[in-house]
């Protein structure tokens, strides 16, 4: 049988999330075993395989219309979804924004910053992305299995990778669940 | 008693039971947010829904008389999708974000309740209004967007506390807390008691010197009593690498109850004198370190050779602050081994000398205690202020007012109480004694007592006269007490300090007509204990050649700094440096209060153990071994039994562990 | 022959997001090159209203990989604006914490992200270009790698609890003292990390050897320099003053991190949302200087600890005592810190101060601002708070370590595209070369942006008219 696929990208985190995935130290040995890893954010392979993947992993929320397009995609492309922690599971704190407002944001940082000097503007290439409201990854695809945490603990998150990897769903009881 | 079924269990419990207490009789677990044990039931949160068979919907444990025969199912599928589907709503309701807040992580009682159903995500979307920080007070921050409106804060401020400044304004999804009429905490009624984030289940309302000081878990807990004044509330003090971080009160002490006031729970916290850690000794005009050895002969040298000699001898102040051990020991010293006749308190017995003369006169107590207080419908509160000092028996007070229980105000001035009494009785300075006789005279014109009305009537007109206060009012407060089940009399240092001891004896012939009872405040932390010790008369330096203060963590005031001035010789033992101490010929680096273990006899006479949270600084000794040290030096045996001690002499209240 | 523009999306093996457009004129030549960093979150505008003691806790969620740059630098901020600057032992603490974070980013960046392309060669094929790549060719060397990466992280985890955003650093000090045990479980893994590091470092310079054409035509461009140094020009990375230098290494300014907006400013272009620091004096964009591992070593005349001081020698060597421009020794600068914050941990062991517990100043003295600096590993971190006397932050400006990066690396991009594209043709490993030429500045885009991004990488060949002419993937 073929070893499980498994994709991860990061939308709009602080990458804390991948950061304890390698926290899970040299069991990334045992994991790189277990499944095929595909792409990856530390990876050179740039989106989910077309023919598609068992597991996609997405950390971060959804804050622009790119993040919308990897969440669909990646979506689109695996059979189970994770929402990796808090950022993907809630929103998180670049969820906060969505208290202030996208445009006094921009305003904040691009024209009104003390260090920014007189010619400052809120930048607008087509290149860019579009912003959106900040959002939770359930708010724009269906989520198949939560891990939340900021970040999740490597010890949860490698018995998640570990169960997937072998075709089992992972439960997250007996203290794997936090939310901090 | 009452018979129900809970999953399947049978359960007995006392009439007026809930049903949740009764789970909790029967070590069943029915989650809940807005319920407290020392808070009456409240039934906000719906947390605590459980299935009752024959009802039509889900009830409230919490506030859920037990019924006979009542079936309860607390943990079925009904039951478990209501909890998920509360905390779903309350998410929902405003903006909780976890990675940052302070109590994230283990000491969120919101958080721990959705992980405790394995709630790995919310299902609705939060709202992301932003709901408004209040950080205009001095101690705490206010989030709004982690509050859930439990109400425990606002029930905390009224109940605990009786100060009834937080409320709930608005409704449904306009609620938010508001301090008084809707206004900063920082500008409003609040007293900084600081029992409202004790009992907050979310970070809304957050310490700010206890933020991010580490989870509860990392915490030594020592349970402890607060010196800050008499009352001698129990505490729960938290510690980290030997600094407090917060002090909490300790919900399971009788004195308190889990309330605190700002001098018990945040005052401490700021503390900034400067420490001392080695004795000192002064060499050519200044102060310089030396041993233990080398200071306590110096003061050996000094005192012995004035052992006895009235007058011009040795003098020696001690601090109510320290503990009954150290107390017990300083008065043998001087007292007993140098004979001297000038052997008090810094209190100098203005808050005890009058009470202990009439227990003495008595021949024994005749006070009552906090107990008699906290169920008093008639408070006379004569020679204090509440709102200044012996703040927690304030609240005791206060928070009995709106459910019935009057309050009567004697003084000469203004009191911080006065919006909250019924009756002013404002009488000129030094009247007291007639105040009490005005009433006593109007109890019997008004036949609520046995008496000759006629010369009663005289007495009140009279009474009236020489206090000032009309005779309307002395009658409408005998009224109060006359009709009373359980009238009171506390009483403090306006009483005690400057009246005459008629005075006092006139207050508890009134409090014997009345058939009431009787406490008095008196004033520090073993204030009581002193004067069981007779360390309680007035203090006069005269002529004497070396005074001895046992300062402790005390800070001395500026009159007792005048008067010490010209000592010719000044020893002190003391935590921190002050004018006192850059004046002293020597210095005995002490434990403060957190380093020390040790006994205090609270108002009510009760003996309590102050136990040791932090390790002093190497070289800093107890105030009790740095007495005993002192005794060996000057060749004296000691009794350790400072407990026998205590009931050399009647007390005002009976002295009791 | 028409002109074209190439797009990479996304760039890989670097932290957050970034999108380079390439656009070709007439002949067939690159005309510019363009890193677009296209993400943007509102830290600086959310944070109001929030207390000053909660932005070390905050922050850190601008970035999972140097979350603790921010935790300290926030602190630090703290420290400024209410006054209470922290006892001796807890700065040492913070420190302490700071040099474990600088040992796992920096190990992490050399032989995770950046060390596929050197060690397994930047054509390799992009399915197995990776760390798992790694694991199955030289199992040896990636259990070493993870190792160190773990040894930094577990320094952290010791102070503040957990690895990424720990819980430690307050305004006045830190919340816990270090414990004998754990001081002895840090000292016994100092060795180890030495000697990976200086695997790390050989593997560096045979590389550099063996590719001498690449490294002087890679990206090699005169800049100013930008970090903290001792006051004799020592590296230093958690608390001191700012140095700049010119592209000859003559000294512009030397001054107090606090006084930043005397001395640097921020452009803003429409294609990125990262914003382009650069040196007032000298205007935009002649200003431009470079910060991180590279512009520190070019900054420093000298490193306190031996075996960093004489890999030092070796590095102001490369250029005869100049500055050294060749982007891909950043690699090698990258090293030599990991080097020194591993020595350096052993300094601040051997304090006497490290295991008290004098950690807090509780005392607050409201001064209405208070500036943060400190030296992430990606560069000069400035956190700046202004407040209410109540601990209301009303504004925030973060200057975050890869912003002032962000002219070299579009520079570097346009530089090494215009190096190695000399034709129409576009193949797969000159793609990954231009990724390269970011990866080597080790981008916290995360960070810089306060904010994130990524995706796919497609590039399209198009004609003026916008007709695809080919099409290139680079997934498997």
């Amino acid at each position: 049988m073929a070893k499980p696929k498994i994709s991860t990208d990061w939308l709009c985190g602080c990458a804390g999330c991948h950061m304890s995935l390698l926290d899970i130290d040299e069991r990334i040995i045992k994991i790189a075993e277990l499944a095929d890893i595909r792409s990856t954010p530390v990876t050179d392979l740039k989106e989910p395989d077309e023919a598609g993947v068992d597991v996609g992993i997405l950390e971060g929320g959804v804050n622009n219309t790119y993040n919308e397009e990897v969440a669909h995609k990646m979506r689109k492309r695996c059979k189970l979804l994770v929402a990796l922690g808090d950022c993907a599971v809630f929103g998180g704190v670049p969820a906060m924004r969505n208290l202030v407002g996208t445009e006094e944001a921009l305003r904040r940082a691009y024209i009104e910053a003390e260090s920014v000097d007189d010619e400052g503007f809120i930048p607008s290439d087509p290149e860019l992305g579009v912003m959106t409201n900040a959002r939770a990854l359930q708010e724009v695809v269906p989520v198949d299995i939560f891990v939340p945490g900021c970040p999740p603990d490597p010890d949860t998150i490698y018995y998640v990778l570990s169960e997937l990897a072998q075709g089992r769903m992972p439960k997250l009881d007996d203290g794997k669940l936090q939310w901090h | 008693m009452i018979n129900l079924i809970i999953d399947g269990k049978n359960v007995e419990v006392p009439n007026g039971a809930t049903v949740l207490q009764a789970a909790e009789a029967a070590g069943i677990h029915i989650p809940t947010l807005c319920n407290h044990p020392s808070l009456k039931p409240f039934g906000g949160c719906r947390l605590c829904l459980v299935e009752v068979e024959g009802a039509r919907t889900l009830q409230p444990s919490c506030t859920l008389p037990a019924g006979n025969n009542m079936v309860v199912r607390t943990n079925t599928d009904k039951v478990k999708a209501a909890r998920k589907f509360v905390l779903t709503l309350i998410f929902s309701d405003r903006n909780h974000f976890c990675p940052f807040c302070q109590v994230t992580g283990g000491d969120c009682e919101l958080q721990n309740s959705a992980l405790n159903e394995g709630m790995a995500n919310w299902p609705y979307i939060p709202n992301w209004n932003n709901y408004p920080v209040d950080a205009s007070h001095k101690y705490f921050v206010l989030d709004n967007n982690r509050c859930i409106l439990c109400h425990r804060c606002v029930r905390a401020c009224g109940e605990l506390v009786g100060n009834f400044t937080l409320g709930i304004e608005e409704r449904g999804a306009q609620s938010m807390l508001v301090a008084d009429t809707g206004v900063p905490l920082g500008e409003s009624s609040c007293v900084q008691c600081g029992t409202c984030v004790a009992v907050c289940p979310t970070g809304a309302l957050i310490e700010r010197s206890y933020a991010y000081q580490g989870h509860e878990a990392d915490m030594d807990k020592v349970q402890s009593i607060c010196v800050g004044c008499s009352v001698g509330c129990g505490v729960t003090v938290y510690a980290r690498d030997n600094r407090i971080v917060r002090i909490l009160g300790d919900w399971d002490a009788p004195v308190n109850g889990g309330v605190l006031c700002k001098t018990g729970r945040f005052i401490p916290l700021e503390e900034d004198r400067e420490r001392i850690t080695s004795p000192m000794v002064k060499k050519d005009g200044k102060l310089e370190p030396a041993t233990w050895e080398e200071a306590l002969s110096k003061i050996a040298e000094k005192v012995k050779p004035l052992a006895g000699m009235n007058g011009s001898g040795v003098a020696a102040l001690a601090s109510t602050r320290l503990p009954a051990e150290a107390l017990s020991l300083f008065k043998q010293i001087f007292a007993g081994g140098l004979h001297s006749s000038m052997v008090t308190s810094i209190e100098e017995g203005t808050t005890t000398a009058a009470a202990s003369s009439l227990a003495e006169t008595l021949g024994k107590p005749f006070e009552a205690n906090l107990d008699a207080l906290k169920a008093s419908d008639c408070v006379v509160a004569a020679g204090v202020d509440l709102a200044e000092s012996h703040l927690v028996a304030g609240f005791m007070v206060k928070r009995n007012l709106p459910g019935g229980t009057r309050l009567i105000l004697i003084n000469s001035g203004e009191t911080g109480l006065d919006p909250q009494a019924s009756v002013l009785l404002k009488a000129a300075q030094g009247t007291d004694a007639d105040v009490f006789k005005g009433i006593a005279a109007a109890l019997v014109k008004l036949g609520l007592r046995d008496g000759d009305g006629v010369s009663a009537a005289a007495e009140l007109t009279r009474a009236a006269q020489a206090t000032g206060i009309a005779e309307d009012d002395l009658v409408e407060a005998a009224g109060l007490i006359g009709l009373a089940e359980q009238p009171m009399f506390v009483y403090g240092k306006g009483i005690t300090a400057k009246n005459s001891p008629q005075t006092l004896a006139s207050l508890v012939e009134l409090s014997k007509l009345a058939d009431a009872s009787v406490l008095s405040l008196k004033g520090e932390a073993n204030s009581l204990a002193a004067a069981a010790y007779q360390l309680d008369k007035p203090f006069e330096v005269n002529g004497h050649q070396a005074v001895f203060v046992a300062l402790g963590d005390d800070t001395p005031s500026q009159r007792l700094i005048q008067r010490l001035e010209n000592a010719p010789f000044l020893a002190v033992q003391a935590s921190y440096a002050s004018r006192l101490t850059a004046m002293a010929d020597v210095v005995l680096p002490v434990e403060m209060w957190a380093e020390q273990e040790g006994h205090y006899v609270n108002l009510e006479g009760r003996l309590q153990k102050a136990n040791r949270v932090l390790t002093a600084p190497d070289g800093v000794r107890s105030n009790a071994d740095a007495l005993m040290a002192l005794a060996e030096q000057l060749g004296f045996t000691v009794d350790e039994d400072w407990q026998a001690a205590l009931s050399a002499r009647p007390t005002p209240a009976a002295i009791a562990a | 022959m028409p002109a074209q523009k190439l797009t990479i999306e996304p760039v890989t093996r670097i932290e957050g997001h970034a999108k380079v457009t390439i656009h070709m004129n007439d002949a067939g030549k690159v005309e510019r090159a363009y890193m677009h960093v296209n993400e943007f979150r509102g830290f600086e505008k959310f944070c109001e209203g929030r207390m000053y003691f909660e932005m070390p806790y905050i922050t850190p969620r601008i970035c999972g990989i140097c979350p603790v740059s921010h935790h300290l630098a926030a602190a630090k901020a703290g420290d400024a604006l209410m006054g209470c600057p922290p006892p001796r032992p807890a700065s040492l603490l913070r420190e302490l914490m700071h040099m474990g974070q600088v040992i796992q980013s920096h190990g992490m960046h050399f032989f995770e992200l950046a060390g596929p392309d050197l060690l397994l060669g930047f054509d390799a094929d992009p399915a197995t270009r990776n760390v798992v790549g790694l694991i199955q060719a030289n199992p040896d060397l990636a259990t070493k790698a993870v190792a160190l990466r773990k040894y930094g992280q577990e320094i952290i985890k010791i102070l503040g609890g957990r690895r990424i955003h720990p819980l430690f650093a307050i305004p006045g000090g830190v919340n816990k003292a270090l414990k004998p045990e754990e001081r002895d479980v840090i000292l016994a893994g100092l060795d180890e990390a030495i000697a990976t590091t200086q695997v790390g470092i050989s593997i560096m310079r045979d590389w550099a050897e063996k590719n001498m054409e690449d490294i002087n035509k890679f990206a090699v461009f005169p800049t100013g320099y930008f970090g903290m140094v001792t006051p004799d020009n020592g590296l230093e990375l958690y608390d001191g003053q700012i140095r700049l230098i010119d592209q000859t290494g003559e000294q512009l300014e030397k001054f107090d991190g606090a006084n930043y907006l005397d001395h640097i400013a921020e452009h803003v272009e429409n294609w990125s949302y990262l914003k382009f620091p650069y040196y007032k004096k000298l205007g935009w964009p002649q200003g431009v200087y470079r910060v991180g591992p590279l512009g520190r070593l070019n900054v420093a005349e000298k490193i306190d600890t031996p075996l960093a001081n004489e890999e030092l020698k070796n590095f102001k060597a490369l250029n005869n005592g100049n500055p050294v421009e060749n982007t891909l020794y950043y690699h090698y600068a990258r090293l030599i810190e990991t080097l020194f914050a591993i020595e350096r941990v052993r300094v601040l062991l051997d304090d006497p101060d490290i295991l008290s517990t004098d950690i807090l100043n509780t005392q607050r003295s409201f001064q209405g601002q208070g500036v943060g600096v400190i030296e992430a590993p990606r560069g000069t971190l400035i956190h700046h708070y202004w407040a209410e006397p109540n601990g209301q932050l009303t504004r925030v400006n973060l200057i975050v370590s890869t912003g002032h990066n962000n002219w070299a690396m579009s520079n570097a991009v346009d530089s090494v595209a215009k190096t190695y594209i000399t034709g129409p043709e576009v193949h797969e490993g000159l793609l990954n070369r231009v990724e390269a030429a970011i990866r080597a500045y080790d981008p916290c885009l995360s960070c810089s942006t306060h904010a994130v991004g990524q995706m796919p990488m497609v590039v399209d060949v198009v004609d003026p008219q916008g007709n695809t002419i080919q099409t290139l993937r680079r997934n498997a």
